[in-house]
């Protein structure tokens, strides 16, 4: 029996024996009073620290477990960590592991560049790789995450027919566990799953379709239709253009601009047709949304635009796709898939949490504000961005540091999703920490503990970085 | 016109604004396609679960879960049947007699001995719907070899980490919130600064070396190295003593005037008072320890007897890469719980995270 084992007896005898004794001879217990007197023998402790040290040694005997187990592991863990990043060796016995100096440091920073890690060693490989791609994770995913739950708590936020199912329907993917969550992707992503076998059909009607006769005609004068709607939609309201229906119109303006690809005649591919239109139609929305002056003919312009590139589109060539090839969406290398659902499913599984925090935020939110508002004639995104965003700016802030510690932290999704894979992809600093010191014959616990302890540095930077930047908004 | 109106309106002002707008569309079609991509996937998966093994490895993408019939037919023992049309147009049951051929042997189900030759594009699989119950029980109970997913043990240990782990975390977690939010004590600052600082450690940094502390605890690799660990939640605490702090003082005046100990007034009084933030406290715990998965997957993948639900999962997901029938049925198998706990208390978990929400 170890020594942790044989103290815990003592103790465990000391506590239900002596407890036992000292209540029974001080107070007076009926039969009924059983769970009581299991109660108070539960506390004996207590009523130990209370009747030795009276009632000023009351409160540190009921901080004691928390405190223990604080200071056992979470605090001396901490400081272990700085100990065992400066040893060696596989030994799980802290006294028999040899004291290396800085050499599990050093092995991580031995590049020759250290924008790539192909030219680090093998311990400096991993690590450097694991810290770009996480890196690279948090700078996309907590910009989205923190977008869509925003989003989405706007929303939800509404008076909407529905509010607690909608609410709740978001929050479901939070209680999911990850191997749950991986489980039901997998399923989903698989080369013949349901993904690729929509995939294929829909493009599959879409080519069917756009083979028909007077296709391109119907076409466009479907969406010369649509067009007109939504931009007269967005010219009828009184004086300012709406901004809902500018949005649809900037949506249409980027399909159509896109198809048409007007830049193809100075020589460029269809991509940049994409950037530029993207570029167009958020600057409209800007123009509208700031109620600028010209915004009004802004979108006439563009209604105009529009409907000459229209004219230049073939519908029947846009639509009519080639073989739809079934993707391998986890397993391909260089195709950045495997990346992006790492992120669709994140965000899928963790938005929930953070759209409640923020729900709690807007709702804070004094509704006189808004009325005020709405008697000044306000514009809905003037309110937004005069009232909603700097009022609930600090939970904004609470969510991006929580939702930047906790995509910092990403392993499950990843390792049971892709394993890191295609080739080292996806994988991440928490991967590499897990796989040097828990996995493999010969585990350095010496230099996964050195990768903690920068990891630890990286996050603290980060964080306290975006607590300063933000720091006039959230008012710390 | 006046149809239109009543239908499109919103409030109770007949004439004028707060009709269904742009805005209103907008928003409900982002909820819809939210909760789309939501539940597709999750239905998706209960779907599949309960195709036959050969539905789901040939990737069957019906809804409805089809197999085929089989039918035991004298001296050639169980056999699938398929639809035989003739060029009459008339139809008939028959199995294969032999390999499958441009002209395939076939023989009709109740005329075994009468073996003739058909066309194969003539012949269409027989199929029924059928819910493929195996999937569940072969696991669990342990039939057809399945015996590495050990259900019943996994689903003991999973219950006890939760249960234990969350009883002990309300009752820490409780007595220290008790203490920094109803006395007066040197050090309490500390103390407060010492919880909060702990909020700000992630646990992944300290892995490796709360590695070497459970382990010289000896209990490495038992559910108490995963349960102990985790019991002391600093958000537990914060959350407890916001809500104590507006328990009067008053009523543990009283208390104490009819000499009750400290011990006395924490659980005859405080706790049933804080009991609202304590089911908050008990929820979150429970959808953390359920949820857990590196940490428990550090401690107890060594000894398959104390894995949990989902550690276990994961390494049947592993070992049996092509069966995804079990994987699938035993990922809705572990599913079920929490979904039933949510959708019973959904109210409470929603609201209550939104009014505390930190981890």
């Amino acid at each position: 029996m170890s020594i942790a084992g044989l103290a815990s007896l003592i103790i465990g005898i000391l506590w239900l024996g002596g407890g036992t004794l000292w209540l029974l001879t001080r107070r007076r217990y009926r039969l009924a009073q059983i769970p009581n007197f299991a109660m108070d023998l539960l506390g004996f402790p207590v009523e130990l620290a209370q009747s030795l040290f009276g009632r000023s040694g009351v409160p540190y005997a009921l901080l004691l477990p928390n405190m223990l187990i604080f200071g056992f592991f979470t605090f001396a863990p901490m400081i272990l960590n700085f100990y065992v990043s400066f040893t060696g060796g596989s030994s799980i016995s802290l006294f028999d592991r040899p004291w290396v100096g800085g050499a599990n440091y050093s092995a991580i920073f031995q590049c020759e560049s250290y924008f790539d890690p192909r030219t680090c060693s093998n311990e400096g490989f991993s690590f450097w790789r694991g810290m770009a791609n996480t890196l690279m994770f948090v700078a996309i995913q907590v910009p989205v995450l923190c977008a869509a739950a925003l989003a989405t708590a706007l929303v939800v936020n509404k008076n909407l027919v529905g509010r607690g199912f909608w609410r709740a329907m978001f929050f479901y993917p939070v209680m999911l566990s990850p191997v749950v969550i991986a489980n039901i992707w997998n399923w989903v992503l698989h080369r013949k799953g349901i993904l690729n076998e929509t995939l294929g059909d829909a493009t599959g009607v879409m080519t069917a379709l756009s083979g028909m006769a007077g296709f391109d005609m119907v076409a466009t004068i479907l969406f010369a239709i649509l067009l007109f709607v939504a931009s007269e939609r967005t010219l009828r309201a009184a004086a300012d253009p709406s901004l809902a229906w500018a949005g649809l119109f900037a949506l249409l303006f980027v399909a159509v601009f896109t198809w048409a690809s007007p830049l193809r005649m100075v020589g460029f591919q269809a991509l940049p047709s994409l950037w530029l239109g993207l570029a167009l139609g958020a600057g409209l929305v800007w123009l509208v949304s700031t109620a600028h002056p010209a915004a009004r003919w802004v979108v006439m312009g563009f209604t105009a635009v529009a409907m000459a590139l229209l004219l230049t589109i073939q519908f029947d060539a846009v639509f009519s796709f080639e073989r739809f090839r079934p993707v391998n969406w986890l397993v391909t290398p260089n195709t950045g898939w495997p990346f992006f659902w790492l992120i669709f499913v994140f965000t899928w599984s963790h938005m929930g949490f953070y759209m409640l925090i923020l729900l709690a935020g807007l709702q804070a939110i004094p509704s006189d504000l808004y009325e005020a508002a709405k008697m000044d004639a306000t514009k809905p995104a003037r309110a937004f961005y005069r009232i909603t965003l700097p009022l609930v700016m600090p939970t904004l802030v609470v969510v991006l540091v929580l939702s930047l510690i906790r995509s910092f932290q990403i392993f499950d999704e990843v390792w049971l999703l892709t394993g890191g894979g295609p080739g080292r992809e996806t994988f991440m600093i928490v991967q590499h920490i897990y796989e040097t010191a828990f996995t493999g014959d010969r585990p350095a616990y010496g230099s996964a503990a050195a990768g903690s302890v920068l990891m630890a540095v990286v996050i603290a930077v980060f964080t306290f970085f975006q607590l300063f930047i933000t720091r006039r908004q959230s008012g710390l | 016109m006046g149809l239109a109106t009543f239908l499109t309106r919103t409030k109770g002002n007949p004439d004028k604004a707060d009709r269904i707008g742009a805005a209103d569309l907008l928003a409900y079609g982002y909820l819809a396609l939210g909760v789309l991509l939501i539940l597709v996937p999750v239905l998706w998966t209960f779907l599949s679960s309960v195709k036959n093994e050969r539905a789901v490895s040939s990737f069957d993408t019906r809804l409805l879960p089809m197999s085929q019939v089989e039918r035991l037919i004298e001296g050639e023992g169980l056999k699938t049947t398929w639809i035989y049309t003739d060029a009459a147009g008339n139809t008939q049951e028959v199995f294969k007699a032999g390999p499958t051929r441009v002209e395939t042997d076939v023989a009709a189900i109740d005329d075994p001995a009468n073996v003739f030759k058909v066309p194969r594009t003539q012949l269409e699989p027989n199929e029924e719907i059928r819910i493929a119950t195996e999937n569940y029980l072969d696991p669990i109970l342990g039939r057809n070899g399945q015996t590495n997913f050990t259900f019943f043990t996994y689903l003991f240990n999973s219950v006890f980490v939760t249960v234990v782990a969350t009883l002990i975390t309300l009752l820490i977690n409780a007595m220290a919130a008790f203490a920094l939010s109803k006395y007066q004590f040197r050090g309490r600052l500390t103390f407060t600064i010492l919880i909060v600082a702990t909020l700000l450690i992630p646990s992944s940094i300290i892995l490796v070396s709360l590695f070497f502390v459970v382990w010289s605890f000896g209990i490495f690799g038992s559910l108490w190295g995963v349960i102990i660990p985790a019991a002391a939640t600093p958000t537990g605490v914060f959350l407890l003593r916001q809500y104590m702090l507006t328990i009067p003082d008053e009523l543990l005046e009283a208390a104490r005037m009819d000499a009750a100990s400290e011990w006395r007034i924490f659980w005859r009084i405080v706790l049933p008072l804080s009991l609202p933030a304590l089911s908050v406290l008990a929820i979150l715990s429970v959808i953390w320890r359920w949820n857990d998965f590196l940490w428990p997957l550090i401690v107890l993948i060594s000894d398959p007897s104390a894995h949990t639900l989902q550690i276990g999962l994961t390494t049947f997901s592993g070992e049996f890469d092509s069966q995804f029938h079990y994987i699938l049925a035993m990922t809705v198998v572990s599913l079920i719980p929490i979904t039933l706990v949510f959708v019973w208390l959904q109210r409470f978990i929603t609201t209550g995270i939104a009014t505390t929400g930190l981890k």
